[in-house]
């Protein structure tokens, strides 16, 4: 370090610095040509300057402000339509949403309605049926009542005829056992044949 | 917004290499001459040399780095004849501070033009990248935040006269940094001028604003006074309005001139005192060393400082006579 510093003492102290020349103006002295100087070269660097730096950078930037400006603007009402967009769009998912709700209510009644419907047609099919098989066991009974009446003769009249090949008038006799059977009520043999 | 900051904090930080180079520039001068009169006397007396003042005050020649002894050789600038206008006599030969006038010039045209050109054409919404940026940075930040403040409303036309101020005085004060520059705004011929052209501006900006009641900056009439009040009132306060008007540019001129002058003779001397000290004992130059170092880097943050304060005072003084309504 040391000798660095002595080296460049040595370097430095090398000879004859060339006196400034004796006319070196003083401090405070003004002269006219320098002053003369500096206002033509501010002017003309003012003017220049003015005309070919500001003026296009003002410029540049204020074109950039007002660019900027706009595509925030734009941005905005983006934002703003999106917005309202979003907003319908809820909306509309609402409305499908009361769409459907209502749908199934409407399929519910239906189906109510539905099974309202065949639950009583099968009841009236049952009670249909019912009768039917009233109907029937009815004219099933008339018939084996009418049957059995017409056995209960023959069987009377072969009994009869048993009797009356003993006795002597058939007729006569026939006649009595017919009445005798007409007396008889119907509710009796049809309570017999169950 | 952050990524500009950045962008001109790097762009002042870049000049920050200059002042050890500039150390050694202006350490050439007394060790070379001391040495010399030793040589040429043969004597232990050291000759007293200033080593200040022809490097803080306009000369006819400009030095430039050579293998030369005291590692600098001087060109001599070319010496017209002076033009005589009147009883004006005007030397328009260039002085090593006119050349360091026209270099900031220059500088100023390429970087700001540079920056401008940067912005030609291209997507208007896309800001251009790496110094173009920086440059814009600045001209924004004085636009909107010194100039259009101040200067009141429509202040569109005094921008760029303020911006000038700026960036000029500023490349002017920079300059004067490197090595082997020198500081045109450490001349009060330089700063007057400035001043003066500034004063002008103001008062055309009052006309300007004002129309008839401009003279109302000049004549003090209050008018809510009874006219034996008014006439002392305008008497005394009359010569008061001129004086103000005419002291605001000299303020202008004078701390710009004294700011640069001081920094440039504080680093001069402390510079002189690294080879004092070193001379008793080489250990004893490090404090003036890290004291210059210290206050070059002062002095480069005054470099921006003192264009920022004359560019900002004279918007204020602008927006201050716009607004005047005496």
């Amino acid at each position: 370090m040391r000798k660095i510093l002595t080296l460049s003492l040595f370097l430095l102290a090398a000879p004859a610095y060339a006196a400034e020349p004796a006319e070196s103006t003083s401090l405070m002295s003004p002269n006219t040509g320098l002053m003369f100087w500096t206002l033509i070269i501010f002017i003309t660097l003012w003017i220049v300057l003015a005309r070919y730096a500001f003026k296009p950078i003002t410029a540049a930037v204020e074109a950039r402000e007002a660019a900027l400006r706009e595509a925030i603007e734009a941005a905005k009402r983006d934002r703003d339509e999106a917005a309202l967009l979003l907003l319908q769009h809820r909306a509309k998912i609402e409305d499908a949403r009361a769409d459907a709700q209502r749908f199934i209510a409407d399929a519910r009644t239906a189906g109510e309605k539905v099974r309202a419907h065949m639950l009583e047609e099968a009841k009236a099919e049952q009670q249909e049926m019912l009768g039917r098989a009233r109907r029937e066991i009815e004219a099933e009974r008339d018939r084996a009542i009418a049957q059995l009446r017409r056995e209960a003769v023959e069987l009377a009249i072969s009994g009869a005829e048993k009797v009356i090949e003993r006795n002597l008038d058939s007729d006569a006799n026939r006649k009595i056992v017919e009445t005798f059977l007409a007396s008889i009520p119907v509710s009796k043999p049809d309570r017999a044949s169950r | 917004m952050r990524r500009r900051l950045l962008l001109a904090a790097t762009l002042m930080l870049g000049a920050l290499f200059a002042p050890a180079a500039a150390a050694q520039d202006y350490a050439a001068p007394p060790a070379a001459a001391t040495q010399d009169d030793a040589v040429q006397h043969a004597t232990n007396v050291p000759e007293r040399v200033d080593i200040i003042t022809p490097h803080i005050t306009d000369s006819h020649s400009l030095e430039y780095p050579c293998l030369a002894p005291g590692w600098a050789c001087h060109l001599e600038l070319p010496r017209w004849k002076p033009i005589h206008i009147g009883g004006l006599t005007l030397d328009l030969s260039p002085t090593k501070h006119v050349v360091f006038l026209w270099i900031a010039a220059a500088l100023c045209l390429v970087v700001l033009i540079g920056g401008a050109r940067a912005h030609g054409g291209s997507k208007p919404d896309k800001s251009p990248r790496g110094f173009s940026n920086g440059i814009e940075a600045v001209v924004l930040y004085l636009r909107n935040e010194v100039v259009m403040p101040n200067v009141g409303p429509h202040g569109d036309r005094y921008v760029p006269f303020v911006l000038t101020l700026f960036f000029f005085i500023l490349f002017a004060n920079l300059l004067g940094m490197i090595p082997y520059g020198a500081t045109a705004t450490g001349n009060i011929s330089v700063t007057a001028v400035l001043a003066l052209i500034t004063f002008v501006m103001v008062e055309v900006a009052g006309m300007r604003t004002l129309g008839k009641k401009y003279i109302g900056t000049i004549v003090f009439w209050p008018h809510d006074m009874p006219l034996a009040l008014k006439l002392p009132m305008t008497v005394i306060m009359t010569p008061v309005e001129l004086f103000g008007k005419f002291t605001k540019p000299i303020a202008l001129a004078i701390r710009l001139f004294a700011n640069m002058t001081a920094g440039h003779v504080m680093v001069l001397a402390l510079i002189g005192m690294i080879f004092t000290f070193g001379a008793s004992f080489i250990g004893l130059a490090v404090f003036p060393f890290v004291m210059v170092v210290a206050i070059m880097l002062l002095e480069l943050f005054v470099a921006f400082l003192q264009a920022f304060i004359f560019a900002l005072l004279s918007a204020v003084f602008i927006g201050q006579i716009r607004e005047a309504a005496h």
